[in-house]
């Protein structure tokens, strides 16, 4: 192993450890950022009134993947609402 | 026969009022909305204009009036005079139906079948009912806008009525809120995206979740704007000269100035006429003018319109036809 391959792999140890920090940060934010999301989509799991319940119904066939990781973090093993059957 | 109360010039009230391109008619149970809403359509129909009369309240009593049943869907029932009653809970089934062809269509049969039960169960959720029937009247505001001169909805009483028009508001601050959160979300995924050197994430322009809910929020948007129109909407508010009606009437003008709509005129019906006998009428008719100089007074920025009580109840086309040719100022 050469100086200059050396140097490169130090390089990008360097560059990898910040990115993957990086990475998680905005991860994290992520995933609070579409808790709230869900939250405003599906108040009803929490008996507040949604005043946009009938138009969500449009959506909900794409939420059903999203909205299974969800749940699974918080803290429920099945899904809460028989309206998404993800599991 | 009728009192003479009248006051502005007939021809240019009956001109603003047949000008305007949506009418709404409100006011308290029992005042009489659907037969002023429906003299007027039938006038309007007489000046050859093409008429759609929408009925919203759940008491459906245009059927009886015009002696003709009114669909679902839009039926003549006149030479150019158009109807169709709305119904909420017909509207809410149709809307659910659809949502659950939209998970029928995307996941496995035993998926949609469960998530069909419980959509079910949502379509008896208070509000459903009133959200779907406001889409309804939505839709017709902005899809048969073009296809009639004249669109005229007799709404349900009053409180029923401002809160379905306030709704556009408060649903699409709602639905703003979400897409905006949802804009973050994507955006921040793609930060992500960026970082890994690895695209998988949803290009904001083709998420099927903010799509849906913009196009949602456009139409929202739009509904208002029509129903904000002074020029070409207005609302007409029908009261009868007694306590009560006098009190909503003055409510819904204020919350419907606050919101807003233009009130464009006030229907006065009912008014006893000049010529009556016996005691009994003419101890009624003094009572009734204290309401009527109170209705004078207090709603002295309106155009006020004067309908006399009739010696018959209002049913059937030549009924009516007294009713609509009083209304627009050509036979008082």
């Amino acid at each position: 192993m050469d100086w200059r391959e050396l140097r490169q792999n130090f390089g990008d140890f360097v560059h990898g450890y910040f990115v993957s920090e990086y990475e998680r940060k905005l991860r994290e934010q992520f995933v609070d950022l579409n808790d709230l999301f869900m939250l405003q989509c599906f108040m009803e799991l929490v008996g507040l009134p949604n005043p946009a319940a009938i138009y969500l119904l449009d959506v909900y066939p794409f939420f059903l993947e999203e909205f299974h990781t969800w749940h699974r973090r918080m803290g429920m093993d099945r899904s809460p609402l028989g309206s998404m059957p993800c599991c | 026969m009728a009192p003479s109360h009248g006051d502005g010039p007939v021809a240019a009230r009956q001109h603003a009022l047949l000008l305007k391109r949506i009418l709404f008619f409100g006011g308290k149970g029992g005042v009489g909305k659907t037969t002023c809403a429906s003299a007027a359509a039938l006038a309007a129909s007489r000046k050859g204009k093409r008429v759609l009369l929408v009925s919203t309240d759940p008491a459906h009593s245009t059927s009886d009036i015009f002696g003709t049943p009114f669909d679902a869907d839009e039926r003549e029932i006149h030479p150019n005079l158009y109807g169709l009653e709305v119904d909420a809970n017909l509207e809410a089934r149709r809307y659910i139906d659809n949502a659950k062809a939209g998970i029928a269509r995307m996941f496995s049969p035993a998926v949609a079948k469960e998530a069909g039960r419980q959509i079910e169960l949502a379509s008896s959720m208070p509000g459903v009912e009133e959200v779907a029937l406001f889409d309804r009247i939505g839709d017709l505001i902005v899809d048969r806008f073009d296809a009639y001169d004249l669109l005229i909805f007799d709404t349900a009483p009053t409180g029923h009525t401002l809160r379905l028009l306030r709704m556009p508001e408060l649903v699409s601050a709602w639905i703003t809120a979400l897409s905006k959160r949802r804009r973050a979300l994507l955006a921040l995924n793609q930060d992500i995206d960026h970082v890994r050197l690895a695209p998988e994430a949803i290009n904001p322009d083709e998420d099927p979740i903010l799509k849906t809910l913009d196009a949602r929020r456009e139409k929202l948007e739009q509904v208002r704007a029509r129903l904000m129109q002074h020029n070409f909407t207005g609302f007409v508010l029908v009261v009868v000269p007694e306590r009560l009606p006098i009190e909503e009437t003055a409510r819904a003008a204020e919350v419907l100035a606050e919101s807003n709509v233009n009130v464009c005129e006030i229907v006065v019906n009912r008014v006893l006429p000049d010529d009556v006998d016996g005691d009994f009428y003419r101890s009624r008719r003094g009572q009734e003018q204290v309401y009527i100089d109170e209705i004078k007074r207090r709603f002295a920025a309106y155009p006020l319109a004067w309908v006399p009580q009739l010696p018959t109840d209002i049913y059937g086309l030549e009924n009516l036809e007294r009713v609509s040719a009083v209304l627009m100022g050509t036979l008082s």
